[in-house]
């Protein structure tokens, strides 16, 4: 394929993909009337960032995004060290009824969210976490795709490196932090980013869990923008486009270890 | 057991442990909690009344259950190989040195993280049958556009596009994760003994991304069924009911229509055919995935 | 090894943290150290633009009760019977919280409603108008206390009327008059259209009643709008879509479409409630309202919100207190007439006669003359259920996929099944 018809495919799709975030920037900085405007007004008369003024004034806005950043940074720190952990097990680990062990953690993944949450509320208020950061961070500390991704990404590193590692006299916990480890870094990379996502955009649970303004995340402060019967559009756009930032962020830097190719740090 | 048989043992308990309490406490229970309340009649706000499997008799026979099914299948059978087709595209292609790789990648990868109200929006109105951008394009090559969200027979292909188009960057991001995984040398090794692009692609590329490539499949099979956001935002189940999927009728079950013994029998339905298609995988790995 | 503890480190570090969070939050005991009694209201109302104002009522309250502490969660109105049925299941119901009129009944039905009527037996309650009392009665009963409620009318842009030279509507016009004039209004090529009422189950009931039509039987054991005066209620509604009314296609899934249709001097008629007239303070035309027209009668829709308490609260004479206070209150009523967040369900009209000075809309007796002929939602117990079967299968004859007889014998069957 010559490189030029590869530009122009690559660069058109990219168009493609930018389309709609463009459209939410734009429709954030559009006044009142105007917003949602169908097609979208791409040169929007009178642009201000008042919405953005007005996400500061209406919401606790700096409490809010505090709080769905810490809890997303936990969640993830957690998610990483529990689920590389298992995934070891699974991988390099064998015992009897191993993949028995391994299709219910999957099957965690295949019940609908919806009918978890009123048991899981119900089991919240007898251990009496309801309206905790406890409760907010509970179901997100084990993750079974993590432990499935990352079982994946440790299968594909050759077992010569472990062999090595076990003739240096090297027990588990070492060649798990030292030889699979940096291995798998891009595989870590790609799932921080996946379980901060699902914790910053989490919503049915917190919305069910939380009562307390104090404890409340971006998305349920989004929410709260929507009125029974009228939406300022302009100011949830504008709260979108904020809750792009940070995983934007935590892409940017995760997706340099995913190009931190394990090859060339050297095989064989 | 002798001393070493339970350091063995102790050492997995370990690894293994951090995840399985939580997991146990936060998912295993409430999932026997529901399954507790799939015998009974309950609207969340009276006293449990137990029936015993008669949601489960309700449901097998309710034609709007089978027509759930039949979206959500169909659903998967448009979204699955399109995402996919399309991830390894992009994986392959970013994967390769050229300018802007990084700032491309983060691009494609924009949609996976805006809301699903945004990319909804956005697509009803791309879609529209009157107007939109789309059928404005069909129309310049004299082809007159269906009536995409607003006609039966066209709404969950629209879905469809719209959830595949989100979720590209997803497939690429895992995919180009196994691509970088495989090491240089063979490429290199298989160039020097004068294999083509394709050859190369084809014998060495995919039987090595084969570990990324089954956990796309898996987890996209897992979450295809799920298949709820888009649908309540783009449709809400219709028109005429023609996009009602699994999950739709599960949420409305339980917090609008006061029958979540029905909404959770109904989920454990669901979550035996996803058992089901997944252990088929899982035991039909071994034929074409191939662990280093 | 160093990095092998660094890793033991942080897996620790980050378990503690886990453990600490669940303590640092407030665990809150219903009574307060000096015998303040903690009582939780839940509301979907008053936000996101009512808060200040809930917050002035209940500063009132508490001063008037110093003894009591009233503790305000809300949340959206999308999600919030998601959150208080899941709170009532898991037995953590707030003691007092909002219910709309038509999941009144459903509430009502399944025990979870404290007998306010008990818990403030020998309160004079004269001060309610009596039908809106009545409406939350159940049994016999008084599980909530109406505290506001909206109208429904019909929006005008006057400017729009003069400059088509057509006479605007007044308090006396029927269907025909309506649909002669959007029909002159409507001006497709210009993007104008003449009316928008939306093709909902909320519509039809009122619009059947407008008929002369009954939805329910008698006993309500039966649908009863699949009759003549259902199918002209329901033509009404359908034939507007395409004609004088953007279709679907057209309004292309757009957010609050109407509202910013009408926003952008575009549709010159508009059935819509007064929680609008907030939102049109600054618009560059002229508009008001009128009652909205009828058929063979009048009749305008009303949505009441009520203040009902959980029969688990340990607090019934508090929680019956600030129902009281909350619905009939002077301090209320003037709350919410100074800020147009609904009106109180009051019959004083001297408290009433505050929501007439605002000057727009001009016309705001009609919101008055409204209630001179009201329709309430029919309610039963599987009321969620029923209303999304009648919106489908108006939707199905609006897309002209099945015939409107068709449509309506189909729903009439459907909600016959949900009340068997």
């Amino acid at each position: 394929m010559g490189k030029a018809v590869k530009y122009a495919v690559v660069g058109l799709g990219a168009l493609v993909m930018l389309f709609p975030f463009a459209w939410a920037v734009i429709t954030s900085i559009t006044p009142g009337e105007a917003v949602l405007a169908v097609p979208p007004d791409f040169t929007p008369e009178g642009a201000s960032l008042a919405a953005y003024a007005k996400l500061l004034e209406t919401l606790p806005f700096w409490r809010i995004v505090l709080n769905s950043l810490w809890i997303g940074v936990a969640s993830t720190a957690l998610q990483l060290v529990t689920s590389a952990m298992a995934a070891y097990a699974f991988a390099r680990l064998p015992f009897p009824g191993r993949g028995a062990l391994f299709a219910v953690y999957l099957a965690t993944l295949m019940m609908p969210l919806p009918v978890l949450v009123v048991p899981l509320f119900i089991e919240m208020r007898m251990l009496g976490l309801v309206d905790t950061y406890f409760a907010l961070l509970a179901p997100t500390i084990a993750s079974a795709f993590g432990v499935f991704l990352l079982r994946q990404a440790v299968q594909q590193v050759p077992r010569e490196f472990d062999e090595a590692a076990v003739l240096d006299g090297a027990g588990h916990f070492r060649i798990f932090a030292y030889v699979v480890l940096p291995l798998i870094r891009p595989a870590l990379a790609t799932f921080a980013i996946f379980g901060f996502m699902a914790s910053w955009n989490s919503y049915l649970w917190p919305l069910i869990i939380i009562k307390s303004p104090e404890f409340m995340t971006l998305p349920l402060g989004l929410a709260t923008l929507h009125g029974q019967f009228t939406t300022e559009w302009d100011v949830v756009m504008a709260g979108s486009v904020v809750s792009v930032v940070p995983i934007l962020v935590l892409y940017v830097f995760a997706e340099k270890h995913v190009i931190a190719s394990v090859a060339q740090s050297g095989l064989k | 057991m002798n001393r070493r048989g339970w350091r063995y043992a102790l050492t997995v308990a370990v690894f293994l442990l951090p995840s399985l309490v939580p997991l146990t406490l936060y998912t295993l229970i409430p999932m026997a909690g529901s399954l507790w309340t799939s015998l009974h009649e309950w609207d969340l706000i009276s006293e449990m009344r137990w029936v015993g499997l008669d949601n489960y008799a309700e449901l097998i026979g309710d034609p709007g259950t089978r027509a759930a099914f039949l979206h959500t299948l169909s659903f998967i059978a448009g979204y699955l190989p399109l995402v996919y087709v399309g991830g390894l595209g992009l994986a392959v292609l970013l994967n390769r040195p050229m300018r802007g790789r990084s700032l491309l990648r983060g691009v494609y990868f924009l949609p996976v993280i805006t809301s699903w109200v945004v990319v909804a929006l956005m697509w009803k109105w791309l879609l529209n049958p009157a107007g939109g951008i789309v059928n404005w394009a069909l129309g310049l090559i004299g082809v007159s556009g269906p009536g995409w969200w607003t006609d039966p027979a066209w709404a969950m292909p629209s879905i469809i596009i719209a959830t595949a188009w989100k979720d590209l960057g997803f497939v690429m991001i895992i995919l180009l994760a196994g691509l970088q995984a495989i090491p240089r040398e063979y490429q290199e090794a298989a160039m020097v003994d004068g294999a083509t692009a394709w050859r190369r692609f084809r014998h060495i590329t995919l039987p090595l991304l084969s570990p990324s490539t089954f956990f796309v499949i898996v987890i996209s099979l897992i979450n295809g069924f799920q298949v709820f956001d888009q649908v309540q935002i783009m449709t809400g189940g219709g028109p005429g009911g023609a996009t009602q999927v699994v999950v739709s009728q599960i949420y409305d079950l339980t917090f609008r229509y006061g029958r979540a013994g029905a909404a959770s029998a109904l989920s454990w339905l669901l979550f035996a055919l996803v058992l089901l298609v997944t252990i088929v995988q899982i035991r039909g790995q071994r034929r074409w995935v191939t662990y280093g | 090894m160093t990095r092998h503890r660094t890793i033991a480190t942080a897996a620790v570090a980050v378990a503690l943290l886990a453990s600490a969070c669940s303590q640092g939050s407030a665990t809150r005991s219903a009574t307060g150290e000096d015998g303040k009694v903690t009582l939780r209201y839940f509301t979907f109302s008053a936000a996101p633009d009512h808060l200040k104002d809930l917050e002035t009522i209940e500063k009132a309250f508490e001063k008037e009760n110093p003894k009591v502490d009233v503790v305000v969660e809300t949340s959206p109105f999308d999600e919030y019977f998601t959150k208080l049925q899941t709170s009532i299941a898991g037995g953590t119901a707030p003691d007092t919280f909002e219910l709309n009129y038509e999941n009144f009944v459903t509430y009502a039905d399944s025990g979870t409603l404290l007998d306010l009527g008990a818990a403030g037996a020998g309160d004079d309650t004269s001060v309610y108008s009596p039908a809106s009392l009545d409406a939350f009665k159940h049994g016999g009963k008084q599980y909530a206390l109406p505290a506001s409620f909206s109208t429904v009318v019909l929006f005008y842009n006057k400017d729009l009327f003069d400059k088509a030279g057509v006479a605007p509507p007044t308090a006396d016009w029927t269907w025909a008059e309506e649909q002669e004039a959007a029909r002159k209004l409507t001006d497709k090529k210009n993007g104008v259209y003449g009316d928008f009422q939306p093709v909902t189950f909320f519509e039809f009931y009122k619009t059947l009643k407008q008929a002369g039509g009954e939805f329910l039987s008698a006993d309500g054991k039966k649908a009863a709008f699949d009759s003549p005066q259902g199918l002209k209620a329901a033509r009404w509604l359908v034939d507007k879509v395409g004609t004088t009314m953007p279709t679907e296609a057209e309004i292309g899934g757009t957010a609050d479409y109407d509202t910013n249709l009408f926003k952008s001097g575009k549709l010159a008629m508009w059935h819509n409630g007064i929680w609008q007239f907030a939102g049109l303070k600054d618009v560059p035309f002229e508009w008001d309202v009128v009652v909205e027209p009828g058929d063979a009668s009048k009749a305008s829709a009303v949505f009441y919100n009520a203040v009902a308490a959980s029969a688990t609260t340990r607090h019934g004479k508090e929680a019956y207190a600030w129902a009281r206070f909350l619905s009939a209150s002077d301090v209320a009523a003037t709350t919410r007439i100074a800020s147009s967040w609904e009106l109180p369900p009051v019959s004083d009209q001297q408290v009433l006669s505050g929501y007439l000075k605002d000057p727009k809309p001009a016309n705001r007796q009609a919101v008055f003359d409204s209630l001179e002929s009201i329709a309430l939602p029919p309610v039963v117990k599987r009321q969620q259920e029923m209303q999304d079967v009648v919106t489908e299968q108006l939707g199905e004859a609006v897309a002209g996929r099945v015939a409107v007889e068709e449509a309506l014998k189909t729903a009439a069957a459907d909600v016959d099944a949900l009340l068997s």
